[in-house]
């Protein structure tokens, strides 16, 4: 918590805010990244998300009260922008989210970048068929295996609205498996 | 070591142990099946060589390339000059409209309006306050009564209800 505070306190020293940037960088890239990917599912468009997530961070620590941990404000940054870039390009496409989802899942399986097998291709589309919430719920609990405080603290809902979100998410997604 | 073991008293089912290495197989077979049903923990997503590594240096790069969004107030002109156009003309029309006074009168207003005025505004007059102010001499019985009465039947009512007839206010009134 001091050494969070203190990355902070040097992000918005002009002086230190160089290399605090690149320890903050390099402390939640990874984490970052894996959590914006699972939500655009493409590299390139992850890459975009995660840079654009690090310059809002870096444009806005000014703005950063403290109310939350700097990390869980980083991931609000990350799933909001992943949300809005993917918005932008159902708009661009000419295409709902829906259709989108289908698109990117398609697009899915000729990636160079996704190595998946069957099983793996099969539940992102599973996931696919969930709610938006739900597959932040389900995402973030399932593969960033969080806790449920930490995942409210970022989308700002209940623990209990949480756990029924991820129950419902993984009901669905073993009732999608079985049928198809 | 023994093949067989002929002091335990044990028996094995027919043909246990030459069909044994199949069922074996079998069932490592569908532990893999249930293996492979289950849940798989990544998502088998994958990133470019150096990604990571590289990271730092391309976010500082596209921060350099990207200074901090200034909106030009030039490509909002047009918009800007409609705005005052519009609120000028509003300022003018609002302008007009105040300074034009109507004078209303009682002609103007809906007799239900001051119907209703007089019915649930709280006025707080007695009969007699209001019989001061109603001009009296102007009155006519059928201002206040949708179906006239016949002459005969005032003349009637009076005739079997009245005591003294100096009760009444006749000296303004032709009855």
């Amino acid at each position: 918590m001091i050494e969070e505070q203190t990355l902070i306190d040097d992000l918005k020293q002009t002086e230190t805010q160089a290399r605090a940037f690149e320890k903050l960088v390099n402390t939640y890239k990874e984490r970052l990244y894996w959590h914006i990917r699972r939500i655009v599912l493409n590299h390139d468009d992850a890459d975009d998300v995660l840079q654009n997530t690090f310059i809002k961070v870096y444009r806005n620590i000014d703005n950063f009260k403290g109310d939350s941990k700097l990390y869980s404000w980083m991931y609000r940054i990350a799933t909001n922008e992943s949300l809005s870039f993917l918005k932008s390009k159902s708009k661009k496409m000419g295409i709902d989210s829906v259709e989108l989802q289908e698109t990117l899942l398609n697009n899915l399986e000729s990636d160079v970048y996704f190595e998946g097998d069957k099983i793996q291709l099969k539940l992102q589309k599973a996931i696919a068929t969930l709610p938006e919430k739900q597959k932040l719920v389900f995402n973030m609990k399932y593969f960033d295996e969080m806790k449920y405080d930490e995942i409210s603290e970022v989308l700002e809902t209940s623990v209990g609205g949480l756990k029924a979100s991820y129950h419902l998410a993984t009901k669905k997604i073993e009732a999608y498996l079985k049928e198809n | 070591m023994k093949a067989t073991n002929k002091n335990s008293g044990f028996k094995l089912p027919e043909n246990y142990l030459e069909n044994f290495n199949n069922s074996l197989l079998d069932k490592i077979a569908s532990q893999e099946e249930m293996e492979k049903d289950k849940l798989p923990t990544k998502e088998g997503f994958n990133v470019p060589n150096d990604y990571f590594n590289n990271l730092h240096k391309n976010i500082v790069e596209k921060l350099n390339e990207t200074p901090i969004k200034v909106i030009s107030i030039k490509s909002y002109k047009k918009y800007y000059y409609f705005a005052i156009a519009t609120a000028a003309i509003l300022l003018l029309l609002i302008g007009i409209n105040l300074n034009k006074t109507e004078t209303y009168n009682m002609s103007d207003l809906a007799n239900a309006d001051i119907d209703a005025y007089l019915e649930y505004a709280d006025l707080d007059l007695s009969a007699y306050e209001i019989a001061e102010v109603m001009p009296i001499d102007n009155l006519d019985i059928i201002d206040v009564l949708e179906v006239g009465i016949k002459e005969e039947n005032i003349l009637d009512y009076l005739d079997s209800n009245m005591d003294d007839f100096n009760e009444l206010n006749i000296e303004n009134n032709e009855y």
